[in-house]
């Protein structure tokens, strides 16, 4: 009775760790990227293939390119990274994982000076886009994805 | 016609009364031996009968019966668990493996259900991304403004400034 009651308990346990050891550390990508009209429009980026139509049909140019992007594994909710170009800075701190994605607060950098600040719930499923400033003839787009 | 070893059967027994006594007992040849030999019958009919009837139990006889009725039911209940704690000394039965294979299944179910159920249900409820705030620096943008579009369709929740500063286009380098 006691053998099959400690058999019983270790499966449960067994059971309920692998389950939610399979559900922890997913990746954040984060990029900077520019959208811009051009004749020969280079292939997207694999990361924002899922949210090609929306991003071109949304902002009306034909090409996206990444000047900068960050790929963070989150394993506590509690990290923090940067996604850069030159003169761009896109600074995430992850404030904790909520039920279905994590709450984030960014902040975009032209060099030191901050542009726009936000904070989000970032869903799992939900990629977030950011309208930053106008670039030359594009347009500095920032896109957040849980993979 | 009663033959005559029917006749000295009954008058063993005293069965014979009247003219038919009188008659066998004048027919005996000795009558006296016939006499002892009735005497005899008797006394072991009645010995027969005190030995072979149910004498009542002593006391000591009567306790002794019963102290070794409780230890043959005693034994007998032995046997059995006996025989029965043999054939569980491996605890990984058939049936009791068959029965652990089922019950894992079922937990395992059970869990991958629920964590299933937790999975699905923030998609149902909150499967946009949420915006809780959002601002541009009013020094660097004074004329910045945010909204916020949900493109349900897409699954994809779009901050769309307006007024921040046009940058020249080397801006746009890695």
């Amino acid at each position: 009775m006691h053998q099959s009651l400690a058999v019983a308990i270790c499966v449960v346990l067994l059971t309920t760790t692998a389950a939610r050891a399979s559900r922890s550390a997913e990746k954040v990508w984060s990029g900077l990227v520019i959208a811009e009209n051009v004749a020969e429009p280079q292939p997207i980026p694999s990361e924002l293939t899922r949210i090609e139509t929306l991003l071109k049909k949304f902002f009306g140019y034909n090409q996206l390119k990444v000047i900068g992007q960050s790929q963070k594994t989150l394993n506590t909710g509690q990290e923090d990274w940067l996604a850069t170009s030159k003169f761009f800075g896109l600074h995430v701190d992850a404030r904790g994982e909520t039920q279905g994605g994590y709450v984030l607060n960014l902040k975009l950098y032209k060099e030191k000076e901050l542009l726009l600040e936000t904070e989000a719930k970032l869903s799992k499923r939900s990629p977030l886009v950011i309208k930053g400033p106008q670039v030359g003839g594009g347009q500095l787009l920032l896109v957040l994805v849980v993979q | 016609m009663k033959t005559f070893e029917e006749k000295w059967t009954a008058w063993l027994d005293d069965q014979l009364s009247g003219c038919e006594l009188s008659d066998f007992e004048a027919s005996l040849p000795d009558k006296a031996a016939a006499h002892a030999e009735k005497a005899e019958a008797k006394k072991l009919g009645e010995l027969l009968k005190r030995e072979l009837s149910v004498h009542p139990l002593k006391n000591e006889e009567f306790f002794s019966h019963q102290l070794r009725e409780t230890i043959v039911r005693e034994t007998g209940e032995e046997r059995p668990e006996r025989g029965r704690r043999t054939s569980t000394s491996s605890w990984w039965t058939i049936p009791r493996l068959v029965w652990a294979g089922t019950a894992s299944l079922a937990v395992f179910l059970i869990c991958t259900m629920f964590v299933m159920h937790q999975e699905r249900a923030p998609e149902e409820s909150q499967y946009l991304t949420q915006i809780l705030n959002a601002r541009v620096d009013p020094v660097v943008s004074p004329n910045g403004t945010v909204s916020i579009f949900e493109v349900k369709q897409d699954r994809v929740t779009v901050i769309w400034t307006e007024g921040l500063q046009t940058l020249p286009a080397d801006y746009a380098a890695k």
